[in-house]
């Protein structure tokens, strides 16, 4: 079953489990991409993957079948990253206020930081940007993502992640700056 | 002449300038050389961020999902949930306690040194990962009864009356867990073991005769306290610490997740 069919979303609201588990299968690689854009680990990514297909099962009946279903998933993977890293941050706010620029999120990070060799061995860009990104807390690698790739306002961030608007401003700032130092040096032209 | 900050060229390059300042950022850029350049460096290393390509999934990714998926599934049609939860929590309950009191025999969460040497029955056990297990087993439980009933249809006010007698169990291992925890001084388990507390007993101590007001009235605390998804993010941990432990091969880890 293709989900190239538009049927095939409408199968799967009316219970049929095949038709989920073609949705399932065709969307899981996009959703855990943009999971891990936001979490920036493995683990978190596969488990807001897990979340987001539970809600979209559940909430399927409210998908009106003219929207795009991608666009749907991509919404709810968001908001599921944002639960995580809210869950996170308010255990780690009760536990340890400075834990938010050193949590779990960013544990991988900081182990990950580039070495020169680690740099000189790296040719893609695009791994350039991955180790980047890994240098930022969860909470700068969150607000930047949704401010700059999915293109939220600082202030709808800041509602977002439940934070005042200085504070998700700062967050910007610092993860700009770190991206900034680590990729300016291969971004001369 | 004062240069623009850099902070100032991260908000003008997102368009969020503030309306009172904006004259005079656009106006300043427009005559320094020098922060034009400033701002297209910044630009590039945008650009390069925009160019890269996304973190892939591992082979075989969407079977895995599906495979993890799909057991949970059945969970939300509500005909099976009698039979998934059919494990015996009197043993669930017993289990932990027996699981608890061998760590505490061992003498390890309350910080104290033991008086005396611990029993040689005991002595081989790691209360740290014993008391992992038991949260961990005590945490997935718990989880699939919340599923169950976030779940349930709202005029399905029979289910919440169902699930009271493995409430009554589940309460009493949390309450074992949750103090073993507070000694060993792990205050996010502690955290949600309370909230997780809270919403057991109300499920326990339910009215006889339970209204679609008192489901929708508990679902809603489930979703509103977001209890599952910290359920699964501290399940998660603690499955990555155990897991960590035993590639470790450390056998004195005396905390339990972290974060």
């Amino acid at each position: 079953m293709e989900e190239r069919d538009p049927s095939v979303v409408a199968k799967a609201r009316d219970g049929d489990r095949d038709a989920f588990k073609t949705l399932v299968e065709t969307h899981s690689r996009y959703i855990y991409s943009l999971a891990h854009r936001m979490t920036g680990n493995a683990q978190d990514a596969e488990d807001v993957v897990q979340e987001a297909w539970l809600k979209a099962h559940k909430q399927l009946s409210r998908f009106e079948s003219r929207a795009d279903f991608r666009t749907w998933m991509h919404r709810i993977t968001v908001n599921c990253s944002i639960d995580l890293i809210r869950a996170r941050r308010h255990r780690e706010d009760a536990h340890d206020p400075t834990d938010l620029e050193h949590g779990p999120l960013s544990e991988k990070g900081a182990e990950a930081q580039p070495t020169p060799e680690r740099v000189a061995a790296s040719v893609q860009i695009s791994d350039r940007v991955n180790e980047a990104l890994s240098l930022l807390t969860a909470l700068e690698r969150a607000a930047f993502t949704l401010r700059h790739v999915e293109g939220m306002s600082i202030e709808e961030v800041g509602e977002k992640l439940g934070m005042k608007t200085s504070a998700t401003k700062h967050s910007i700032f610092r993860a700009v700056k770190k991206m900034r130092a680590a990729l300016e040096p291969f971004a001369q032209t | 002449m004062n240069h623009l900050s850099e902070d100032e060229l991260i908000l003008h390059s997102y368009g969020e300038i503030e309306s009172a300042d904006r004259t005079r950022v656009d106006q300043h850029l427009a005559s320094c050389i020098e922060c034009q350049q400033s701002k297209e460096k910044l630009a590039r290393v945008l650009t390069m961020i925009d160019a890269a390509a996304p973190v892939e999934a591992p082979a075989g990714f969407e079977r895995t999902v599906w495979a993890r998926l799909e057991p949970a599934l059945d969970q939300n049609t509500g005909s099976t949930w009698r039979t998934l939860f059919s494990f015996p929590q009197w043993a669930l309950a017993g289990g932990v306690a027996a699981l608890v009191i061998a760590a505490f025999v061992a003498g390890r969460f309350s910080g104290e040194e033991p008086s005396a040497p611990a029993p040689s029955a005991v002595a081989h056990v790691e209360p740290a990962r014993v008391l992992e297990t038991a949260v961990g087993d005590h945490l997935d439980r718990t989880q699939m009864m919340l599923v169950e009933l976030a779940n349930a249809e709202t005029d399905g006010a029979d289910v919440l009356a169902g699930e009271q007698e493995r409430a009554v169990d589940l309460v009493a291992a949390n309450r074992l867990i949750r103090q073993s925890a507070q000694q060993s001084g792990d205050a996010q388990v502690v955290d949600i073991l309370e909230d997780l507390e809270r919403v057991l007993l109300e499920v326990a101590n339910a009215p006889a005769t339970v209204t679609s007001n008192d489901l929708t009235d508990l679902q809603s605390r489930i979703t509103r306290e977001d209890l599952l998804f910290r359920l699964r993010v501290i399940a998660s941990e603690m499955r990555q610490r155990q897991l960590q432990d035993r590639e470790a091969g450390d056998p004195a880890r005396r905390k339990m997740p972290t974060s």
